[in-house]
């Protein structure tokens, strides 16, 4: 630990991403208990000012505190995907060990499944699920979670494939382990810092995606603040109040370069030899 | 090479296959009702039954589908249910714009894309390769659509060089109507640009290293020719790849994008479909989606056979 420590004060990158996702983190955080202003206060003389010493970061089309919408648009991003990427996670990574496990027909199974998947971007299962089942925040945490399956189910068994070729797992074959437990005892443990990074860099891009789904209206509905619907609002306004359109895209430009920074840093600390899937 | 691609297109129609049964589940068993969702709860019970005899909801599950593939096959998608007119046409029309838009944010993705990844791998390590990759992390970052808004505040805002939005048509406003289309392109391509300048990199860096190219080099072939006809042959291999991949992505990041730009395509149809409850558009959308991601791969796949001499019989 001491060691991972001192490499990583040498690394800038990962630094810079540690500094950016705390700021995320932190803002949602105080938002939880502070903000300048209550987030729905509606201040309809107050509508669409600039910036000045009361509103930090002007107002909006209906007078309220773009920085308090921002600050707690940040919980709704975290929220959507952490819980997307823990579901997505869980199910990926459950079903890689068992590909791995089995080999035989429950790979080549999950293999062509997750290829199947892969032929729908994203954006398009949101879409079929959102047009099925109504656009909420639910509903969005569910079209990124499947998004999210595949890609952990494909690292998961790349990654447990090269350790079941190892000594000490076939050593623990031959002592009569189960598949279950070499699983859950060697091959899981040693494959978390892989499955770390990519949670790391699947977080990101879960942000990005549920900025796009609330900006087309699919994603969390009003009045919970989310930044892709603030951007969407700002839009209409863009010829009043430029700089409107200007914040919540550096906020979500933030958060996802300090994840994207932090991902990349830790693969370099961990496991530099190792190979990330980059879709989205 | 023929058994490489008639394996890999046997593949992908397999793919196509279980995704109209995966689309006609999610649209028309999941919800148990279709046209409950298309037209809401508070219907009468007369209308409801209606729409049930005209779109054939009250067909048996297999003779719906069965009706649906046969239907695609001969390219009879339907009437829309909101527009009234028949699906294959009102696609057809929104893809006069999606598709050069695709086509137009891939060219200059890959344009710029693939000198600035030469230009990285030569300069290994340097400051300008820092510069390069620094970049790239910003454009992976940064939300196409907020990029697009933000082109629209600085050139259509500001300096008022190109429209906001909108779309004047190919046959009223040729020229106008690829005006129109620059700076959608333009922001379709920012993640594009900074995955496949990434790739081009790495797959550089990994030529670079080939004894082949030391020989080159050895041998005083210009510095120039090593790069962009020893090296970058090779590397446009994984580069190819990559692109096949993210081709679907464009395909969908055009529906964020055209709600951007108000632009008049497929985007913006499955958008107002989601909006009007129109479920006959968006499942046929859906799979023409899927058509296309797999045609793109396909086309790799071709390409791939075409660069790379030695068949590859698994990939």
């Amino acid at each position: 630990m001491s060691a991972f420590l001192a490499r990583a004060r040498r690394h800038v990158g990962f630094q810079i991403g540690a500094v950016l996702l705390a700021l995320f983190v932190g803002t949602a955080l105080v938002s939880l208990v502070w903000t300048p202003h209550a987030v729905d206060d509606l201040q309809m003389r107050a509508k669409l000012l600039p910036s000045s010493a009361k509103y930090l970061l002007g107002t909006d089309h209906l007078g309220r505190d773009v920085l308090s919408r921002i600050m707690v648009g940040a919980q709704t991003s975290i929220a959507v995907g952490l819980i997307a990427v823990a579901l997505g996670m869980s199910a990926g990574v459950m079903l890689g060990a068992w590909a791995a496990a089995r080999g035989g027909w429950v790979d080549e199974a999950l293999s062509r499944t997750s290829d199947l998947i892969f032929a729908f971007p994203a954006v398009l299962i949101a879409i079929l699920i959102t047009s099925v089942l109504g656009a909420s925040a639910q509903n969005a945490i569910l079209a990124i979670a499947i998004f999210n399956v595949p890609v952990f189910a494909r690292v998961t068994r790349g990654a447990a494939l090269s350790m079941w070729g190892r000594d000490f797992v076939r050593a623990a074959t031959a002592m009569g382990q189960g598949p279950l437990g070499i699983t859950l005892r060697h091959v899981l443990p040693n494959i978390a810092s892989v499955l770390i990074v990519q949670a790391t860099i699947q977080f990101a891009v879960a942000i990005l995606a549920e900025a796009g789904l609330s900006y087309l209206g699919l994603g969390a509905q009003p009045p919970v603040p989310s930044w892709g619907r603030m951007l969407r609002d700002a839009q209409t306004y863009v010829f009043q109040a430029p700089e409107l359109a200007v914040w919540p895209g550096l906020a979500i430009a933030t958060a996802v370069l300090g994840l994207n920074m932090l991902g990349d840093g830790l693969r370099d600390l961990l496991d530099p030899r190792l190979r990330l899937l980059r879709v989205g | 090479m023929i058994e490489f691609l008639s394996r890999r297109l046997a593949a992908a129609l397999v793919t196509l296959a279980l995704a109209t049964v995966v689309v006609f589940a999610v649209v028309e068993v999941l919800p148990g009702d279709p046209a409950l969702i298309m037209l809401g709860t508070d219907a009468r019970p007369d209308t409801l039954a209606a729409i049930r005899a005209q779109y054939g909801f009250d067909q048996p599950l297999l003779t719906r589908y069965l009706q649906w593939i046969g239907g695609l096959l001969t390219f009879d998608l339907g009437n829309s249910h909101a527009y009234g007119t028949s699906v294959g046409k009102l696609i057809g029309d929104r893809l006069q714009v999606t598709l050069p838009l695709g086509a137009l944010a891939l060219s200059w993705a890959l344009l710029v894309a693939i000198p600035l990844g030469v230009f990285a791998a030569w300069k290994h390590g340097g400051p300008g390769d820092w510069g390069v990759m620094g970049l790239t992390q910003i454009g992976i970052s940064i939300p196409n659509f907020w990029f697009g808004i933000v082109l629209v505040l600085l050139f259509a805002v500001t300096w008022q060089f190109f429209p906001a939005g909108g779309f004047p048509g190919w046959r009223q406003d040729t020229l106008g109507s690829v005006y129109a289309l620059i700076l959608p392109a333009l922001s379709l391509s920012l993640g594009e640009i900074a995955i496949l300048t990434r790739v081009t990199r790495s797959a550089m860096l990994d030529t670079l290293r080939e004894d082949y190219i030391r020989t080159a080099r050895a041998k005083g072939v210009p510095e120039r020719t090593v790069l962009f006809e020893h090296a970058l042959r090779n590397a446009l291999i994984p580069v190819m790849t990559v692109t096949g991949l993210i081709a679907g992505f464009l395909i969908a990041g055009a529906v964020i994008i055209e709600s951007v730009f108000r632009l008049p395509g497929v985007g913006q149809l499955v958008y107002d479909s989601i909006n009007n409850r129109d479920l006959i558009v968006i499942k046929n959308v859906v799979i023409l989606f899927t058509i296309l991601v797999l045609a793109v791969n396909l086309l790799v796949d071709l390409a791939y056979a075409l660069l790379d001499p030695r068949p590859r019989i698994s990939a």
